[in-house]
């Protein structure tokens, strides 16, 4: 069950750091335009 | 007590991310070179938080009690070791993007020679990743010993953040701006401080402040209690069910530092402190030898285990040596004179091998202490519980409002995952009951 959370917190900060890597992308792509 | 640890639980999460994520984002302030697609763009966010997350790791195994306390050790260290696979996975991201997309950035050279220093960085950092996770996930069996493998783990981590500075810093895209650069350089002497602060700092601290060993007892069951007393400071207070990390026959500065609970009350005097080891054949085969007079270091105390709330039944969980934290709880709660309600449930292999038997029935004239013996190797004429504490121990020994209990449960991880089960099964909230591992190193 402990495992369990430490799992799930690493879910969360991936999910967090790959969608602002994609927000990152999106601004610096925007400034192309 | 919960809500406060929620809070704090937010509060540390939220600067993990700080941490990872701000100065990823510092790189979008300023003077901004030209952007490149989109593809390029997201590879590199990828690399930079990746190795952000690398350097992070050394201040998840700092041993900040403020940061461990509210999570337990072992759930830090299993985050540690979980998030090292996902930081490796977004640093090896991304050059696979680059390669995907055909990256202008991966464009080869006519010679070897002319390679940039900030690709060959590049190729270093991700190279020492890869072995560094290799070994941290097959130690044992490419029987690798412990202490190598913790000096190299070290040395590979090192290596793996320098190099993929240098290759940041020698790419000189968004870190050709020096004010960033500065920022970045200042991340990675950061994330070595904390290094230095676990290897250096807390060592020459615990130099200062040793323990003599004052009694060596043998227990029931192949085990060995050794009593310790601060020599020339007054020691640490701890909680009943914490653990500490003692150093035998060394200095604090070798890796060989191993997690106890301690077995003694809180309440005892003068800083002493008991930790009681059971031979498993490993490290702990020889404490039997510590004689007394030795000079021993101790590093705590550590871990969110321990006793709750004072007007709750407490339903205490043994298996094997996980008695250890319980039998600091139960001495304690004796000393405090404290006349909670407690069931000691108490698995072993045999009558023989019970540690403290004798004192925790001597305990039970001064605690309102019910105790349940489960043997999974019974003699002919036992008459109580034989095989595995199971849900059905629970019913034929607990109280039925078994929402209400608080549950403290330790021993081997196979047991530790069963009653966990079987809690659930008996829908008792993930808040009524604890635990905290003691295999996590």
């Amino acid at each position: 069950m402990r495992r369990l959370l430490a799992d799930r917190l690493v879910v969360a900060t991936g999910v967090i750091v790959v969608v602002l890597a994609l927000v990152f992308a999106f601004v610096r792509v925007a400034s192309l335009h | 007590m919960q809500y406060r640890d929620l809070v704090r639980k937010a509060i540390w999460s939220a600067i993990y991310l700080l941490f990872i994520l701000a100065p990823l984002f510092a790189l979008l302030t300023g003077k901004l070179p030209p952007a490149r697609n989109f593809g390029t763009e997201f590879s590199v966010a990828l690399g930079y938080s990746g190795l952000a997350m690398m350097g992070l790791q050394f201040g998840l195994t700092a041993r900040f009690r403020h940061v461990t306390e509210p999570w337990g050790e072992d759930v830090i260290y299993h985050f540690h070791r979980r998030v090292s696979l996902l930081a490796v996975g977004l640093v090896v991201t991304h050059p696979l993007i680059l390669i995907a997309i055909r990256s202008e950035a991966l464009a080869m050279p006519d010679s070897l020679r002319e390679i940039p220093w900030g690709a060959r960085f590049a190729v270093l950092s991700i190279g020492a990743l890869v072995v560094l996770v290799v070994m941290a996930l097959w130690r044992k069996q490419l029987k690798i010993r412990y202490e190598l493998w913790h000096l190299s783990h070290i040395g590979l981590a090192l290596t793996a953040i320098g190099a993929g500075m240098l290759h940041m810093i020698g790419w000189a895209y968004y870190l050709g701006d020096p004010l960033k650069r500065t920022l970045w350089i200042g991340m990675t002497i950061f994330w070595i401080a904390l290094l230095l602060y676990v290897r250096i700092v807390k060592p020459l601290f615990m130099l200062r402040r040793p323990y003599r060993v004052v009694e060596v007892r043998e227990e029931r069951g192949d085990t060995t209690t050794l009593v310790m007393q601060p020599e020339g400071h007054a020691g640490f207070r701890f909680k009943p069910g914490q653990f500490g990390w003692l150093t035998l026959w060394a200095s604090p500065f070798r890796i060989t530092g191993h997690p106890f609970s301690f077995s003694s009350s809180a309440e005892a005097p003068d800083g002493r402190v008991e930790m009681t080891i059971r031979n498993l054949g490993d490290f702990t085969s020889a404490v039997r030898t510590v004689t007394a007079g030795q000079r021993v270091y101790l590093d705590g105390p550590y871990g969110a285990f321990t006793i709750g709330n004072p007007t709750d039944m407490h339903v205490l969980i043994a298996g094997g040596i996980g008695i250890t934290p319980m039998m600091s709880m139960i001495r304690t709660l004796a000393d405090r004179g404290d006349r909670r309600p407690l069931v000691l449930l108490y698995g072993s292999k045999d009558w023989e091998s019970l540690t403290f038997r004798e004192e925790l029935e001597a305990l039970k004239t001064r605690l309102d202490l019910k105790i349940v013996y489960v043997l999974s190797n019974a003699p002919a004429d036992w008459t109580g519980e034989t095989g595995r504490i199971n849900a059905d121990v629970f019913r034929r020994h607990l109280p039925p409002e078994y929402t209400d209990h608080e549950y403290f449960i330790c021993g081997p991880d196979v047991m530790m995952d069963a009653i966990e089960t079987a809690l659930g099964e008996m829908k008792v909230p993930l808040a009524r009951y604890h635990s905290e591992r003691y295999s996590f190193v």
